[in-house]
């Protein structure tokens, strides 16, 4: 924020980015793309060796998170619409600037504060069955009536082609070329998808980003991904979102790839995909053995996977995808807003056995192992929140949450009407979650900074609360680094931020940490830090391991890094409130791994969790007066997931 | 069979209760053809064609054109067959994919592009929304309250005295905690004070006088000294400035008046009765 790209000079820029190059691999990439690529020669001349007087000089690393939403549907997705949601693109982005707006249930809605950015991302299959029939479309403009209306409409007289236009829909006198999905009806969507984020995006203030969702649900399990543009929509525009319904789309994510390279290769744009809701896949989310030809997954598919997938949704309203208990059995924050019932339309129940393949935690451990195998790590990806919104709000705040589907915005029956409901099993209303957000840390509020920072996993997930968190990984920081009046300087200086890389440790060295967190400004204070570990041992299976670096109230961590005192609750829920007595507002520490084995693989990411606070279930009994049903839970922990940084020999 | 259809999965039901809804404009055409025939015509391929094009940015195959050309019949089969046994009939999928496409209508047909008067017009009654947030710069020292947990107060009292004497030109954030994210904020809004800080915070700050040194000014996080150097007010910016926002402003206030007035001319077409409600109809109409 306090010194934008443009407003520095080339040879602090030059300085900077060369003092990424020295420090940390992934950012060194930036460098090469942004400027052009740099030598040490030339590094060395910009990079003085004594910094300036000014601890601000030079200052452009990213100075504050993003918040966003990467995953808002409207009623441009069929499915959306045809739960009631009326709201478009153009409603979503001025809701997410703060605007209010008037929900499609009637109620106003409006955020408590303005998001950073966003992406629309509706359906790809069917998107916008309502397209203008005004734009232009030579089947139509063939045809007598077409080319009536599409005068009349042309020279003011819209309202009398509408009647008419109506009047031939009720006596099914429609004109031939008609627009049909596949065709020009569904351009005319994509095009005002992509207008409402041109229109929306201000950059330093407001980053609308183009985008859609390839809703991949073979067999009702879900390989949701969505898609995400840096680019414009002049390069957006020479496509039209990729499908899954032969024979034009598929639903094996192979082909989304292939379509993602056809794409960057004719139009010359860049694009990233990210996936969401393997709790949802059975099994298929992150394969060992690919659903589609029943093989071991290879070096193509890691070499793809990597490629266009580096971030993944952890967490959004249906369901939470950390971890699950039966596969962190000693983690007793692993049970977190479970959805584990089967797949996305409960057609299969779920096994046990598919639990490994869904979660981020056993696809990072995974993913260490196909390493060792292939060379390559197809899971080595960041995280993300988002919300999964089908309502054109991005609300997901406990106090304030607009639900999964219009018909799911507040209602004293919303809680307890069914989700989903098959003969082999049912997900509640009250089982939706107010969730998440995407945090990135970036340069500037822009397309260009926000998406860099993804592909560069420079982000974190939270449930909803917007909590700053900090983590560097390194093999120098010290206990006092973590009193340091600029700890950002600090962690980028002497290490990675996380989304980074930490390759073969120096003689007698372990990685150490810089570890920090705010709560959010408005929200609840902080229990404790936690780095999870996972690794791959000598024996070929993979491990993890969950410390306590930092707990509130002057808890106790033990001899073996866990602090096993619970930090309490102040929740009243009949009240719906909560009080900050408890906890901490900021926390920050120097954390460094007891365990290392400098031989073997491992991964690190940071967990924040809150205190207890209402859930939205607890928001709903009160506002409507309603008791809820024994089952429903009240209560809640929101937490915030940090991008691995990983370790390599 | 519709026992069957009910099973699939949800998705793959509202797929095709959109072919059906979207291939109803074919319906004229029934009566002139037979009812058993089904024409795949020239333009018809030629359109398919094309789809495939801006999906894949060449030309289908002809095995490629071949499958679009056996789906598409295969939609044809299942949507006429479809709606021979009624299954367009009470679909509220169907239902709400005609009246968003009236919507639909109502909106593009009503925003031709806005002359510089009408935009200037718009600015002038709705300026507020439209004026640049205040600025402020300032600088901090903070005392952490998980830190000095038991001696924040009497921390704040010591720092409050000091810096009563001290200028801007010292250095006095050394006698506070380091904040993660800084201790200087540059040209600063209410709502990016409000987004770090929190909405006391930031009334507070933008209240005080430039110059000194103030406070402290509680947050979540502890307590905050703040020298502010800098402030500028927002002003109302011209018409070039923030013609973009105007316009989508403007253009967003007319789809609202044309979707309003259109269903207002169409609901006068008709004598709308509505029976007395049962009390569960009432309460279930409470959600809408």
């Amino acid at each position: 924020m306090m010194f934008r790209l443009s407003s520095i000079s080339d040879a602090v820029l030059a300085g900077v980015c060369a003092a990424c190059l020295l420090t940390t691999a992934v950012a060194a990439e930036d460098a090469a793309t942004d400027i052009g690529t740099l030598d040490k020669e030339t590094a060395d001349k910009a990079f003085p060796a004594k910094p300036p007087y000014s601890p601000y000089a030079g200052r452009n690393f990213p100075t504050r998170p993003y918040f966003g939403d990467t995953h808002t549907h409207t009623s441009y997705s069929m499915d959306a619409g045809a739960f009631g949601a009326r709201l478009g693109p153009k409603d979503a982005y001025r809701f997410a600037k703060g605007e209010e707006v008037i929900a499609s249930s009637g109620q106003p809605a409006k955020l408590s504060r303005p998001l950073d950015f966003m992406v629309v991302a509706d359906h790809s299959d069917g998107m916008g069955f309502f397209p203008q029939l005004i734009g232009g479309d030579p089947g139509l403009l063939a045809t007598p009536q077409g080319r009536k209306w599409y005068d009349e409409i042309n020279s003011g007289k819209g309202a009398q082609a509408a009647l008419d236009i109506i009047t031939s829909f009720g006596k099914g006198q429609m004109p031939k070329g008609f627009p049909t999905p596949g065709t020009p009806a569904y351009r005319s969507a994509w095009r005002e998808t992509i207008k409402a984020a041109e229109e929306a995006n201000e950059p330093g203030r407001f980053t609308a980003f183009i985008g859609y969702e390839w809703t991949s649900n073979a067999g009702g399990n879900n390989l949701h991904r969505n898609i995400i543009w840096r680019d414009n929509g002049a390069k957006a525009s020479l496509v039209e979102p990729y499908t899954t319904l032969p024979p034009l789309g598929s639903p094996n994510p192979r082909d989304l790839w292939k379509w993602m390279a056809m794409v960057e290769e004719k139009t010359g744009a860049e694009i990233l995909a990210l996936a969401h809701n393997g709790n949802l896949s059975n099994g298929r989310m992150f394969p060992i053995i690919e659903s589609f030809n029943g093989k071991r997954t290879d070096r193509d598919y890691a070499e793809n996977r990597i490629r266009w997938e580096p971030l993944y949704e952890a967490t959004q309203m249906k369901g939470d995808g950390e971890t699950h208990p039966f596969l962190s059995p000693n983690d007793e924050f692993a049970n977190y807003e479970r959805w584990d019932k089967g797949n996305l339309d409960l057609t299969e129940v779920k096994k046990p056995e598919m639990l490994e393949f869904e979660y981020v935690r056993s696809a990072l451990k995974n993913g260490l192992k196909m390493e060792a195998e292939l060379g390559l790590n197809p899971y080595k990806f960041g995280l993300v929140g988002s919300t999964d919104t089908h309502t054109g709000l991005a609300a997901v705040e406990e106090d304030n949450f607009f639900g999964k589907t219009s018909s799911s915005e507040p209602s004293a029956g919303r809680a307890t009407h069914p989700f989903v409901k098959t003969d082999k099993a049912v997900i509640m209303g009250w089982e939706t979650t107010a969730a998440g957000y995407a945090a990135v840390w970036a340069a500037e509020n822009t397309r260009e900074a926000i998406f860099d920072a993804m592909k560069r996993r420079e982000t974190y997930a939270t449930t909803g609360p917007r909590m700053v968190v900090r983590f560097f990984g390194g093999w120098d920081f010290e206990a006092a680094d973590a009193n340091n009046r600029m700890p950002a300087r600090v962690g980028y200086t002497k290490g990675v931020p996380m989304g980074g890389d930490l390759n073969t440790a120096p003689q007698g060295k372990s990685p150490s940490f810089l570890v920090a967190a705010l709560k959010d400004p408005i929200g609840a204070n902080l229990d404790r830090i936690q780095v999870i570990k996972g690794w791959l041992g000598k024996d070929g299976q993979t491990q993890e391991r969950v410390y306590d670096v930092a707990v509130s109230g002057g808890r106790a961590i033990d001899a073996d890094g866990r602090s096993r005192t619970s930090v309490g609750s102040t929740v009243d829920i009949a009240n719906a409130t909560w009080t900050n007595t408890i906890g901490a507002g900021e926390m920050i520490t120097m954390w460094k791994d007891p365990d290392f084995d400098p031989a073997l693989r491992a991964f690190y990411y940071v967990r924040v969790i809150e205190i207890p606070t209402p859930r939205w279930t607890a928001y709903d009994a009160k506002y409507f007066g309603i008791k809820m049903p024994a089952e429903v839970r009240m209560t809640t922990t929101e937490r915030a997931y940090t991008s691995p940084i990983w370790y390599t020999p | 069979m519709i026992a069957r259809l009910l099973r699939e999965p949800l998705l793959q039901f509202l797929v095709l209760g959109a072919v059906l809804f979207a291939l109803h404009g074919l319906v004229g055409k029934r009566n002139a053809e037979a009812p058993d025939k089904i024409v795949v015509s020239a333009s018809r391929i030629a359109n398919l064609g094309d789809g495939f094009a801006r999906t894949w940015r060449r030309p289908p195959s002809e095995q490629e054109l071949q499958g679009l050309i056996d789906d598409y019949i295969r939609d044809e089969v299942f949507y006429r067959e479809g709606r021979a046994a009624g299954l367009d009939r009470d679909d509220v999928i169907i239902r709400r994919r005609v009246r968003q496409k009236m919507e639909f209508l109502a909106e593009d047909m009503s925003v031709p592009e806005p002359s510089d008067e009408q935009l200037a017009a718009y600015l002038a009654s709705n300026a507020e929304r439209f004026r640049g947030e205040d600025q402020i710069t300032f600088h901090q020292v903070f005392l952490s309250a998980t830190r000095r947990a038991n001696t924040i107060e009497s921390d704040s009292k010591q720092v409050a005295s000091v810096l009563a004497r001290a200028d801007g030109a010292v250095d006095a954030t050394a006698l506070g905690d380091p904040f993660l994210l800084g201790e200087e904020f540059r040209g600063v809004s209410p709502s990016r004070v409000t987004s770090t800080f929190g909405e006391g915070f930031a009334a507070q700050i933008f209240a005080m006088e430039a110059g000194r040194w103030q406070g402290p000014i509680a947050s979540g996080f502890g307590q905050h000294f703040v020298f502010i150097s800098e402030r500028a007010s927002g002003s109302l910016p011209p018409l070039d400035a923030v013609r973009p926002a105007v316009r989508r402003e403007w253009a967003n206030a007319r789809r609202l008046e044309a979707e309003r007035k259109l269903y207002a001319s169409l609901r006068d077409r008709y004598q709308i009765v509505v029976e007395p409600p049962s009390a569960r109809a009432a309460s279930a109409d409470i959600s809408r």
